[in-house]
C-alpha cells in the first residue's frame, strides 16, 4: 500500500514539454494535448480528470489518496474495501491495529469488558468469551465457580437462567420452538431431540406423570386410566414400585399382591397368603386350592367332598360324625332354629 | 400315608385315628428338624411331651379329639407354628406363657373344660392371632384383654356360660365374625356397634341367649329383617337398641 498525495496544479514544467507529445495517460492511454492538464505521480502521468479513485471514479478529496496493488483508491473506499473494523466501535482503523478475540480493535477500544483498562499492552486474558484483565479474570473465576457457559455464545449463564439441549447448557435464547418458531425461555422442554417451547409441548400429548404430574420422557407406564413414570407407578401401601409386576386395583388406587390381598381379603385362610388362579370359596373365606381341607383331620376337600359347616369351618363327614351325639343334636337343634328364622323372615312383610 | 419313604423327606405327618395314645408311638416317624405339619386327629393322646418345642419348623399341629388335659409350656416357644387345632380334648388349663407364640394364626380350643380362670396371664398377647376358637367351653366371663388382639378376624364364644360380654370386643375392629350363640347373654355392649359384623362376608351368631325383652325382639325381628340391609342396622343398633339396654339394667340392677 502507497499513501500518497499531490497538488491539483501540478502542471508539467516548460522543461518536460518537449517529450510529451511521447506520453500516454496511464488510465486512458490517450495522449495529452497542449490544453490537457496533466497529473505526474511516481514517473505516471493522467490526464487531470483521469486521476481519480480506482472504485468511485472521483476525484481524491484533497489530492490524498491510497495506493494498493497497483490500483489509487480515495481514503474512504479505500477504509470500506482494505481496512479492520474495529470490533467495539465499528469504526475503520487506521494505523496499528489490535488483532484479539477473532476481531480487529482501535488500541484505545480493546478493553477489559469488566473495568475497562486498556488491554493494548499489558495483555489479556479469554473467560466465556470475554477478553478481561488478569485482575477481573481471577476474581470471574472465583465468583462463577459451578455456574453454566452457555454451548454456543460461551458466556456465563447467570443462575438457573440455563436450558439444558443434548446434555449442554445454553441461554434458551438461542433457540426457537421447533413448533411455533417463538424464541425460548427456560420453561422449554426437549422432545425427542427438539426443544419446544413449554405450550406447544404441553398440547403435544406428552404424558404426565399421575404421580409427580411432570411430563413423561422416558418409558410410559399406562394404568388406572393415567399414565406414570415407571419410578412413581406403585404400590398405594409400601410404595414400592411395581416395575411390570402385576398390580391390583381397587377404588382407583394400584396395590401390589401382597397389600391387595391383605387389604381386601383374598387371602387363604388357611396359609395366610394371597390366592392367586384356582381358589375354593365357602363359609364366607377362601383358600387355596392346595389349603381347602377338613379343619379337624386336614383331609383334602374339593368341590365334589360333601362337607359340614361348624363354627364356620369345613368339616369333612367322618369328623362329623365322630362329633358327641350331644353335639350333634345341639346342631341339629340350631339348624331348626335358623330354618325356622329364616322362614320367619321371608315371610314376614320387612321393609323393602 | 408316606411311611414308606425315608423319614428325610416327609415334611408332613399325618396319623389319623390311629389309636395312638403315646407321642412315643410315632417319634421314630418325625424328622423334628424338618417337619411341617402334623395331624394326629381322632387318637387317645393324653398329653403332648415338652419335647414338642423340637419340631423347630412346625407350621401346624392338629390334635383334634384326644384326651389331652395338660399341654407343656414349651409348646409356645414353636415359634414357626401357625395352626394350633387342641379342640375336643380335656383341657381344663392352659399353660403358663401360652400366649407367647410368635406365629400363631389359628387358634382352636373348642370342646374342652376352658373357662377364664383357665388363660395364663398372656393370652391375649398373641399379636398374631386371626381366629380365636373357644366354642363348647365354660367361660362366664371374657376378659378385658381381648382387646389386645388386634389382628383378630374370627372369634367363637358360642355355647358357653358367657352372663356379658366386656366392651373391649368393640375395639376388635378386624373381626369380621362373632359367633355368641347359646350363652347366658342378657345384654350387648353398646360398643359393639363400632364393629361392621353384618353384610357381605361377615357373621354375626346372637342366637339362644336370654336377652331383655327389648334386645331380644330388636334381634329377632329387627336383625333379621334388616340383616339384608346392611347399612341401617348399624345405626338402628345405636339409637334404638342401646339406650333400652341400659334403662333396663338400671332397673334391673335396683329391683
Amino acid at each position: 500500500m502507497v499513501c500518497g498525495g499531490m497538488d491539483s496544479d501540478h502542471h508539467i514544467n516548460g522543461d518536460l514539454a518537449r517529450g510529451f507529445e511521447n506520453m500516454v495517460c496511464v488510465r486512458c492511454n490517450d495522449g495529452f494535448s497542449m490544453q490537457d492538464q496533466m497529473v505526474n505521480s511516481s514517473g505516471q502521468v493522467w490526464h487531470s480528470e483521469c486521476f481519480v479513485c480506482a472504485q468511485c471514479f472521483e476525484p481524491f478529496p484533497d489530492g490524498i489518496y491510497f495506493e494498493f496493488e497497483g490500483r489509487k483508491y480515495c481514503e474512504h473506499d479505500f477504509h470500506v474495501l482494505y481496512s479492520p473494523c474495529c470490533g467495539k466501535c465499528n469504526e475503520f482503523i487506521v494505523g496499528r491495529v489490535i488483532k484479539a478475540m477473532n476481531a480487529s480493535w482501535h488500541p484505545a477500544c480493546f478493553c477489559c469488558e469488566i473495568c475497562s483498562k486498556q488491554l493494548a499492552d499489558i495483555g489479556f486474558l479469554r473467560n466465556a468469551g470475554r477478553a478481561l484483565c488478569r485482575e477481573c479474570n481471577e476474581r470471574e473465576k472465583a465468583a462463577g465457580h459451578g455456574r453454566y457457559v452457555c454451548h454456543k455464545c460461551h458466556a456465563m449463564i447467570d443462575d438457573g437462567q440455563h436450558i439444558k439441549f443434548r446434555g449442554d447448557s445454553f441461554h434458551p435464547y438461542h433457540f426457537k420452538c421447533k413448533r411455533c418458531n417463538v424464541e425460548l425461555t427456560t420453561a422449554s422442554r426437549e422432545v425427542n431431540g427438539e426443544l419446544y417451547c413449554l405450550r406447544c409441548h404441553d398440547t403435544m400429548g406428552i404424558p404426565i406423570c399421575g404421580a409427580c404430574h411432570r411430563p413423561i420422557e422416558e418409558r410410559v407406564v399406562a394404568a388406572l386410566g393415567k399414565h406414570w413414570h415407571v419410578d412413581h407407578f406403585v404400590c398405594s401401601v409400601c410404595e414400592k414400585p411395581f416395575l411390570g409386576h402385576r398390580h391390583y386395583e381397587r377404588k382407583g388406587l394400584p396395590y401390589c399382591e401382597q397389600h391387595f390381598h391383605k387389604l381386601f381379603g383374598n387371602l387363604c385362610f388357611k396359609c395366610g397368603d394371597p390366592c392367586c388362579g384356582e381358589v375354593f370359596q365357602a363359609l364366607q373365606k377362601t383358600w387355596c386350592v392346595k389349603c381347602f381341607s377338613c379343619s379337624f383331620c386336614d383331609k383334602k376337600l374339593d368341590q365334589k367332598t360333601k362337607f359340614y359347616e361348624f363354627d364356620m369351618k369345613p368339616t369333612c363327614r367322618r369328623c362329623y360324625d365322630r362329633f358327641p351325639t350331644e353335639l350333634k343334636k345341639r346342631i341339629s337343634e340350631s339348624l331348626k332354629d335358623r330354618d325356622v328364622e329364616n322362614q320367619r323372615r321371608s315371610m314376614s312383610p320387612g321393609p323393602k | 400315608m408316606p411311611k414308606d419313604k425315608k423319614k428325610e423327606e416327609v415334611t408332613e405327618v399325618e396319623h389319623v385315628d390311629r389309636n395312638i395314645s403315646s407321642f412315643s408311638q410315632i417319634s421314630h416317624l418325625i424328622d423334628a428338624e424338618i417337619i411341617t405339619r402334623l395331624t394326629l386327629s381322632h387318637n387317645k393322646l393324653t398329653s403332648v411331651p415338652p419335647n414338642i418345642a423340637d419340631l423347630v419348623n412346625l407350621q401346624s399341629l392338629n390334635l383334634w379329639n384326644n384326651q389331652i388335659e395338660d399341654l407343656p409350656p414349651s409348646i409356645s416357644s414353636l415359634s414357626k407354628l401357625r395352626i394350633l387345632n387342641v379342640g375336643m380334648n380335656k383341657l381344663s388349663i392352659l399353660p403358663r406363657g401360652f400366649g407367647s407364640f410368635a406365629s400363631l394364626e389359628i387358634l382352636d380350643l373348642t370342646y374342652n373344660n376352658l373357662s377364664e380362670r383357665s388363660l395364663p396371664g398372656n393370652f391375649f398377647f398373641i399379636q398374631t392371632l386371626r381366629a380365636l376358637y373357644l366354642g363348647d367351653n365354660d367361660f362366664e366371663m371374657l376378659p378385658g384383654d381381648v382387646e389386645n388382639l388386634q389382628n383378630l378376624q374370627i372369634l367363637v364364644l358360642r355355647e358357653n356360660d358367657l352372663l356379658s360380654l366386656p366392651k373391649e370386643i368393640g375395639k376388635l375392629s378386624r373381626l369380621q365374625e362373632l359367633h355368641i350363640q347359646g350363652n347366658r347373654l342378657a345384654m350387648i355392649p353398646p360398643e359393639l356397634g363400632n364393629l361392621e359384623l353384618v353384610g357381605d362376608k361377615k357373621t354375626l351368631r346372637l342366637e339362644h341367649n336370654p336377652f331383655i325383652p327389648r334386645i331380644q325382639s330388636e334381634i329377632g325381628i329387627e336383625y333379621f329383617k334388616r340383616k339384608s340391609e346392611a347399612g341401617s342396622w348399624k345405626s338402628e343398633f345405636h339409637s334404638t337398641l342401646v339406650p333400652g339396654t341400659v334403662e333396663l339394667f338400671e332397673s334391673g340392677t335396683s329391683g
